[in-house]
């Protein structure tokens, strides 16, 4: 029997539901991500509405203490996501090939949609922590302090980069939870990828917006100060 | 007068150690009705006696004719030829062994998913072969009859990621056939020992939710529901038994 199985590996596992909680926890912290981005984006575009609704925000998250303790959780949850989901990531060179030549030959939509979430991941995982790190060592946030900041050296380029990457990253990924565990059906699928693609739209369009009117309050500030 | 369909051709002997992978290039005119089964045996009738590939039913029933056509794992078969482009480039599945050009053995890789799966019915039920045979509830009957629809063509292995990173993942055909047992009644295994069968990254957490098994499958197997079913029961059936086996005795 074993002559002709060519199949047959040992897989020694000191706990057998080690891939299962694995698996449970890239959902829930990647899921924790995805709902911290949709409330990130809503306490920095109310800058959208008027600086000091931006600023009353930001109030309330530091006065609770909120944005304190849960700038660091953020940051855990961060790093644990990528750790896991690293362990599906084909990081040598000779899988790098495999999964290239393979989504090519497809050309399959969520195929591609995977190499995005992996191509994404790398360049969130260095410019989200250098924002988080700039931001949380700057406390309190203010419209203010975030207009000048985003106006000042290249950091308006560097938010024009990491924007899309993250909605990318943040749509794709809420998706893909939706198909992994059956949320979305065969029967809803064409109707999450529309929720999907709107999704990254709308998110884009805000913050892009956003980022102007940080970029164009600096500009009001700065001559205010007759600078 | 039909189209000059340009054939790209994966050519392979690996039992010739001269033999080097490479593409050949074919010309046939399109006739009435032609699948790519047949040019492929016009093809090797007419111009290339040495031309390897795999058919037997010729109707989408066995499975044997699957291969790479444009990219896409399909069957030959099945794939009608004034549908495509003129130009159409061929090559065998991958994951699995070749034998030779678009041929490969989905044989092996099937038997053993079918050991490792313990693809039949468990029960200790003593069958009298001279009983009626028990009813069985004509909704789960048809549900049960969905799934076992699949003809081990091997489009959906092929056409996975994960099991061309990874040799031992199981991928949507066994997942598929996990899934058969667990809603057929008779079978008797628990919870437990299917989730010892599939609750790793080798199954079900190794899926990363793709679906290019359910977007190729020419069966149209629900692949994409049946693998989150799947997903969700043995996600539960781990934190069940972690609650149950921390709980004091
Ligand atoms: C606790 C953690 C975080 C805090 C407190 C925070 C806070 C902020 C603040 C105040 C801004 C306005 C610009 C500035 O002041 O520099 C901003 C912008 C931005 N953040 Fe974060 N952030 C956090 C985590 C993240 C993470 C993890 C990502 C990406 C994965 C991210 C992506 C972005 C993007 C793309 C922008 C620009 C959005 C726009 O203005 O259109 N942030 N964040
Ligand atoms: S599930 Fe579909 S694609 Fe996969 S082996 Fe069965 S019939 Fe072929
Ligand atoms: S959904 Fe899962 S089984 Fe299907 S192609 Fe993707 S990774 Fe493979
Ligand atoms: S020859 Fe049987 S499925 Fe194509």
């Amino acid at each position: 029997m074993a002559g002709t199985a060519t199949m047959l590996y040992a897989h020694p596992q000191a706990h057998p539901r080690r891939d299962a909680c694995l698996d449970w926890l890239q959902m829930i912290t990647g899921a924790c991500l995805v709902i911290f981005m949709w409330c990130h984006m809503l306490l920095v575009s109310s800058v959208l509405v008027g600086p000091a609704l931006m600023d009353a925000i930001a109030w309330f998250f530091e006065a609770t203490y909120l944005v304190q303790a849960g700038g660091p959780v953020i940051f855990v949850c961060f790093l644990a996501h990528f750790i896991l989901a690293a362990r599906k990531i084909p990081f040598t060179a000779g899988d790098q090939e495999i999964a290239w030549t393979h989504a090519r030959m497809l050309r399959h939509r969520d195929t591609w949609l995977w190499m995005v979430q992996m191509v994404t991941a790398m360049f969130i995982l260095v410019m989200g922590a250098i924002h988080m790190w700039v931001v949380l060592n700057d406390l309190p946030i203010t419209a203010e302090r975030s207009a000048a900041r985003v106006a000042s050296g290249g950091w308006l380029w560097f938010y024009f980069i990491l924007l899309p990457l993250a909605e990318l990253h943040v749509s794709v990924g809420a998706y893909r939870i939706g198909v992994k565990w059956g949320f979305i059906s065969r029967q809803n699928r064409p109707k999450a990828k529309r929720i999907e693609l709107c999704m990254f739209v709308v998110f884009m369009v805000i913050g892009v917006g956003t980022l102007l009117v940080f970029n164009h309050m600096a500009t009001v500030l700065s001559a205010g100060r007759g600078v | 007068m039909g189209r000059n369909i340009h054939f790209e051709i994966f050519r392979y002997n690996p039992q010739d150690t001269a033999s080097i992978p490479r593409m050949q290039t074919y010309f046939l005119e399109e006739t009435i009705n032609m699948t790519l089964f047949i040019a492929l045996t016009r093809l090797r009738e007419e111009q290339d006696p040495s031309l390897v590939f795999d058919f037997c039913c010729r109707a989408g029933i066995c499975g044997s004719c699957a291969m790479v056509i444009n990219g896409r794992p399909g069957l030959a078969c099945q794939t009608q030829i004034k549908n495509m482009p003129g130009h159409i480039s061929l090559h065998p599945l991958p994951v699995f062994k070749i034998i030779g050009d678009l041929s490969v053995d989905t044989g092996v890789w099937f038997r053993e998913m079918y050991r490792k799966t313990e693809s039949w019915i468990h029960t200790r039920a003593e069958v009298d072969p001279t009983l009626e045979e028990a009813r069985m509830d004509n909704a789960v009957a048809e549900e049960i009859y969905e799934l076992e629809r699949c003809i081990e063509c091997g489009c959906c292995i092929a056409a996975c990621g994960t099991a061309n990173l990874r040799p031992d993942f199981m991928g949507a055909a066994a997942l598929n056939r996990i899934a058969r047992f667990m809603i057929d009644p008779r079978d008797e295994r628990s919870e437990r020992e299917y989730f010892d069968i599939i609750g790793t990254d080798f199954g079900i957490f190794g899926c990363m939710g793709l679906l290019a098994c359910e977007d190729v499958c020419p069966k149209q197997l629900p692949l994409q529901d049946q693998l989150g079913f799947l997903r969700r029961k043995m996600g539960f059936a781990a934190l069940r038994q972690i609650f149950k086996t921390s709980r004091p005795a």
